[in-house]
């Protein structure tokens, strides 16, 4: 395809696809993002939080209360009590080892097999989807394409997170906790934080995050028990090239690896796929600390 | 053991070890009967074992890095495929060009082994390369770059390139039959490709065994410990990384292509994480700091995974159950089945336990003696935590 | 047929032997022994664990897609074949003995594939097979079926190549052991291109999986339609990966392209994935036509996206036509017990049985190279109609394209109108003439 006859391609709703790919791969990124930051831990699990958050949030829309709203909230919130529990259960014990963060990603590889199964025994191997809740449950068209009003709604909650997580890490106590702790940890307990505990609301915070990313999602997406594994990769790449540990870099990587998903196909229809994981290798070598490197920037 | 340079009296020191109680090499003898007993039993238990122990030198590889070095890769699996494509395709587009060369009759045999050779080939000449990129980064990057590279062979493969891997539906592998000297034989039986495979297997765990208690292998130990005092020493860190990089890669190649002739495909799932993390899996439950661990550990992975495959309930959900036992050695016990074993063993005869009782195959046995000495500086079986001198701090 | 027992018991005894020689030594050599031998031992054993020449039964493996993205094709299939092993067993079974059936996961995947073969040929001692999904997993199997001696009956499956004869291009892998008892993707595309050539469509787009069921699809419909001369220009392709969890960006490119109709073979839950994001972009009332080639699958059983009406579908197998007794109580039956349709599927697997039940029954014998005898060229008829096996094995079956809608009284899709063409090698061979690709029949 020669130069000048891309830039036309490009409308506007294929950005707004892009930009919604990217808002859903900010949520799940920034909770990842925030757990190793602070922690140190890689999540492998994280993709499988989000699919939680999904299925918990599709069980009480269909079961509980037909509130999607509500049940975005629940989803979440499940997913944070899990992910506390995983914390408390099988992470905080290893951080005394000297190969605390292998042996922690592969503990949390572990509980990919697990909640893997455990979702396919309570919901089966099917593939649910809802829909958006009514009031966003139209088309919106643009510059000669439709999509999903919905997408909007996301695009516009992931930069609300966003925000919100800037103002809460910066603003309020327990965020120049996290900040001080870390930087460095001894120094953080010998002043007495209460460093185990201050870690597991973290990683209930970013599990949070993941499970509404999984849950505001399920609209856009049909939900199945190969969730999980699909969204950890991309995740991966995201928080690599955005910089372990910074949330606004999760926010503009998110974002450009969404880009890359909605005009991919466009343009290069073979190789799409490759494209992320050559970033991830360049940004790896070049540049580890990502785009954005550091916490709670 | 004394160092007697002629053949004959070596056989006899042999023969009188064997004789002389549960030396290791009573263990050697008995355990090489036991695979050519096996090579009667039935059919798919040949099968079974034969993928039993590719899978076992895929883990051995993976862990020559991971145990020994401490580099966890999580794309290793880009060697396991290039061993399985680069024989797949000598045997799909070089098969017409050898039955020209030397006869139908033994070409199949010959295609195969330079298909493999290609294979090895193929993997070393990628390892180099994604090797000397990869040491530049350590620990949770290390595994990051891995899984990048990894991934990025599978979106590569299935992408076809120049029609070469057929995408996701991959290649298929037929071995073809052997016409010598009158008789004729079929590489892929079950039997032949057993023996095959136990050859290849015993001689890279065998290059692999010699590797690791090696000054080559002291160093890699070194590092692991301690980074910064073999820097100090003098050693250059990440060269030496990379060579086992490209050692552990080369193993991996070799397991690679004994498995395409085993599962007769060679398919881009064989570079996929979930694939990588196979010898993880196997490394781990065995035990990583143990050389028969990762061994052990795909003994296990296999054949739980076949006595679940008896039980249509439980084979639903067998993840589960290796998820859970993943995390169950991770945290509390991480000398892995290997490690296990020894403690029993050592309960079981109270403090009698001593040398003379190391097995040294690769077939599941023991090989405590060996491992104590493989561990290098400090090490005893127990608490992997109090085994690993210091390796700097860990934030 | 496996008795191995000589060995094993030679094994036992050996073990034995040198268990009590090491009494007189140390203890620690016992134990130590007895960990060592009890791995070879267990694995000597348990090899005779799974079937020991036990003929009073006759043993079928199935092998599907129980789990992934297409789980739901298996677990049809399973009820398919459930219902048929019943149905046979309180009949008298065949020739007097009960049919077990032991059904094994694909997971979508050729060397999961082959493995769970090897087990059901070599542990469960079965007398034949029958399965798959998917079509590059079948590719792969079909010269494992010739290898391990097996009949291999396929029933959903659809490339072309696996009813193809070894040599009749450079992908054909069929042998004289595989049969495919449903209609192949030649048979099923030639529908398609019959069905465009009655649309005022111009412009063909396709959007399918990455895989060779997608390419073939294509391929397939472009060398029909220019035999059938249909006129028809192709203008767009999307081939996103298997698994693809959001379509959007490949949704947009297509209909960037503005195609007038596109034929598209996505299936599982990739299709109603896809469906219900393609309705989101307003692709139903942009694109005038869509064709799904694996529309009637068990897609309409999951919660969520039925087939949007007025578009074009493809079956296997129609539960209404042919309008026979065999078919009607089928569908009844079917009905009554899962409260769902039946969809090609769970038909496809049931017929399978009852083929093998009528194989064994005619050879008086489950050897495999008499099955295979009694397979080739064999007529039969089923819920789905008569038909036979050609010459290549594969079944004559009619192939069946309609008009999607959706039926208050079963709550399900269904077709109509419905078209059956008569899609026999003739009609093949005559459209594919300038084509290089094989009819596959």
């Amino acid at each position: 395809m020669s130069l000048p006859s891309l830039v036309p391609l490009i409308g506007i709703a294929d950005v707004i696809i892009g930009l919604s790919l990217g808002s859903r791969l900010f949520l799940i990124a920034v909770g990842l993002s925030l757990i190793f930051g602070v922690l140190g831990v890689l999540n492998f699990a994280h993709g499988g939080f989000y699919m939680l958050g999904a299925y918990v949030t599709l069980a009480v829309v269909t079961n509980v209360v037909d509130n999607f709203w509500l049940a975005v909230v629940a989803g979440a919130l499940a997913v944070g009590v899990v992910g506390a529990a995983i914390e408390f259960a099988a992470i905080r014990p290893l951080y005394d080892r000297v190969d605390a963060d292998l042996d922690q990603l592969i503990v949390t590889f572990g509980f990919v097999l697990v909640i893997h199964e455990a979702v396919r025994f309570i919901w089966g191997s099917g593939s649910y989807s809802i829909d958006p809740p009514d009031v966003f449950n139209f088309s919106v068209a643009l510059g000669g394409s439709t999509f999903s009003a919905y997408r909007l709604v996301v695009i516009g909650l992931a930069v609300a997170v966003l925000v919100s997580l800037w103002l809460f890490i910066t603003r309020t106590y327990f965020g120049s906790l996290v900040r001080g702790t870390s930087s460095d940890r001894e120094m953080a307990s010998m002043l007495g934080v209460d460093v185990p505990r201050l870690y597991t609301g973290v990683f209930f915070l970013g599990s949070v995050l993941a499970g509404l990313g999984g849950a505001l999602s399920s609209p856009l997406q049909s939900t199945s028990p190969a969730l999980g594994d699909q969204v950890i990769i991309d995740a991966f790449i995201v928080v690599v090239i955005g910089g372990l540990g910074s949330m606004s870099g999760a926010f503009v990587g998110a974002m450009l690896i969404g880009m890359m998903q909605s005009l991919g196909p466009q343009f290069i229809s073979a190789g799409s796929i490759a494209i992320p994981f050559l970033a991830m290798v360049i940004v790896l070598l070049f540049r580890p600390e990502g785009l954005f490197g550091g916490i709670g920037e | 053991m004394s160092a007697s340079t002629d053949t004959g009296g070596r056989v006899s020191e042999f023969g009188s070890a064997v004789a002389d109680g549960w030396t290791r090499e009573r263990f050697g003898l008995l355990g090489a009967l036991g695979l050519i007993l096996l090579a009667f039993g039935p059919s798919f238990q040949i099968y079974l074992f034969t993928d039993f122990l590719v899978v076992a030198l895929f883990a051995l590889g993976f862990n020559l890095l991971y145990g020994y070095t401490g580099l966890l890769s999580f794309g290793h699996g880009l060697f396991y495929a290039g061993g399985a494509y680069g024989v797949a395709i000598v045997l799909r587009d070089l098969g017409p060009v050898f039955a020209d060369l030397v006869g139908s009759g033994i070409s199949p045999l010959v295609t195969f082994v330079v298909g493999g050779v290609v294979g090895l080939a193929l993997v070393v000449v990628v390892a180099v390369p994604v090797g000397w990129l990869s040491v530049r980064l350590e620990e949770i990057y290390f595994a990051l770059i891995t899984l990048a590279f990894g991934m990025l062979g599978y979106s590569l493969i299935i992408q076809d390139p120049a029609g070469l891997t057929n995408g996701t539906d991959g290649i298929i592998v037929l071995l073809g039959s052997v016409d010598i000297g009158g008789g004729s034989f079929r590489i892929g039986a079950r039997r032949t490709y057993y023996a095959l495979t136990v050859v290849v297997v015993l001689a890279a765990t065998y290059g692999t065994w010699r590797v690791v208690n090696s000054p080559f292998g002291t160093v890699c130990k070194a590092i692991r410990e301690s980074p910064d005092r073999a820097s100090a020493l003098g050693i250059d860190v990440r060269h030496h990384r990379w060579m086992t990089f490209i050692i552990s890669a080369a193993i991996v190649g070799i397991a690679g292509v004994l498995r395409a002739g085993l599962a007769s495909v060679a398919s881009p799932g064989l570079t996929h994480w979930s694939t990588s993390a196979i010898a993880v899996i196997a490394t781990v439950i065995g035990g990583a700091t143990y050389f028969s661990g990762p061994i052990v550990g795909a003994f296990v992975f296999l054949y739980i995974r076949w006595g679940i495959s008896r039980f249509p309930t439980l084979e639903a959900y067998w993840e589960l159950f290796f998820g859970a036992l993943l995390i169950g050695v991770v945290l509390y016990f991480k000398q892995g089945a290997v490690g296990g074993l020894l403690l029993l063993r050592d309960r079981l005869l109270g403090d009698g336990g001593g040398d003379a009782d190391g097995g040294g195959d690769a077939d599941g046995g023991e090989t405590a003696s060996s491992d104590e000495r493989s561990r290098g500086t400090g090490a005893t079986a127990p608490a992997d935590d109090e085994a690993r001198t210091d390796r700097g701090d860990n934030s | 047929m496996v008795t191995a027992s000589p060995d094993e018991e030679n094994k036992r005894n050996r073990t034995r032997d040198i268990e009590t020689n090491s009494e007189s030594r140390s203890p620690v050599g016992r134990r130590r022994f007895l960990q060592a031998a009890g791995a070879g031992a267990t694995v000597a054993l348990a090899g005779c664990s799974g079937g020991s020449g036990d003929d009073d039964v006759v043993r079928l493996g199935a092998t599907y897609i129980l789990s992934g993205f297409a789980s739901l094709y298996g677990e049809a299939a399973e009820r398919g074949l459930e219902m048929a092993q019943s149905e046979i067993n309180d009949n008298g079974g065949i020739d007097g003995r009960d049919v077990e059936v032991t059904v094994r996961d694909t997971e979508a995947s050729a060397d999961t594939a082959i493995q769970q073969m090897r087990s059901l040929v070599e542990e469960d001692n079965v007398h034949g097979l029958f399965g798959l999904d998917s079509s590059g997993v079948a590719q792969a199997v079909a010269p494992q079926a010739a290898q391990l001696q097996m009949p291999y009956m396929i029933t959903h499956a659809a490339t072309p190549f696996v009813t193809s004869p070894e040599g009749e291009h450079e992908d054909s892998v069929g042998n004289d052991y595989v049969f495919r008892d449903s209609n192949s993707l030649s048979q099923d595309i030639y529908g398609a291109a019959l069905t465009a050539a009655e649309l005022d469509a111009t412009e063909w787009a396709t959007i399918g999986p990455d895989y060779a069921f997608g390419y073939e699809t294509w391929d397939y419909f472009q060398d029909f339609c220019a035999g059938l001369g249909v006129d028809a220009e192709f203008t767009a392709e999307q081939f996103p990966p298997l698994e693809t969890g959001d379509y959007t960006p490949y949704i947009s490119s297509i209909l960037d392209a503005e195609p007038d109709a596109v034929l598209t073979p996505l299936w599982g839950a990739d299709l109603t994935t896809f469906i219900g994001q393609a309705e989101d972009a307003g692709w139903f009332d942009q694109i005038d036509h869509t064709l799904f080639s694996v529309g009637m699958g068990t897609d309409l059983a999951s919660d969520g996206n039925p087939l949007p009406e007025g578009e074009y579908a493809s079956t296997r197998y129609d539960p209404f036509v042919p309008d026979t007794e065999a078919n009607n109580t089928f569908r009844d039956t079917y009905y009554e017990e899962y409260d769902a349709l039946p969809t090609y599927n769970a038909e496809g697997a049931y017929r399978a049985v009852y083929l093998y039940k009528e194989a064994i029954e005619s050879a008086g014998s489950t050897e495999a190279s008499a099955l295979v005898e009694e397979f080739t060229g064999m007529e039969h008829a089923g819920p789905v109609g008569d038909y036979q096996f050609s010459e290549t094995n594969q079944a004559t079956v009619s192939s069946i394209w309609g008009t999607v809608s959706y039926d208050e009284e079963w709550e399900s899709n269904v077709l109509d109108p419905v078209n059956r063409y008569e899609a026999g090698p003739d009609e093949l061979s005559e459209a594919l003439a300038d084509s290089d690709l094989p009819t596959g029949i």
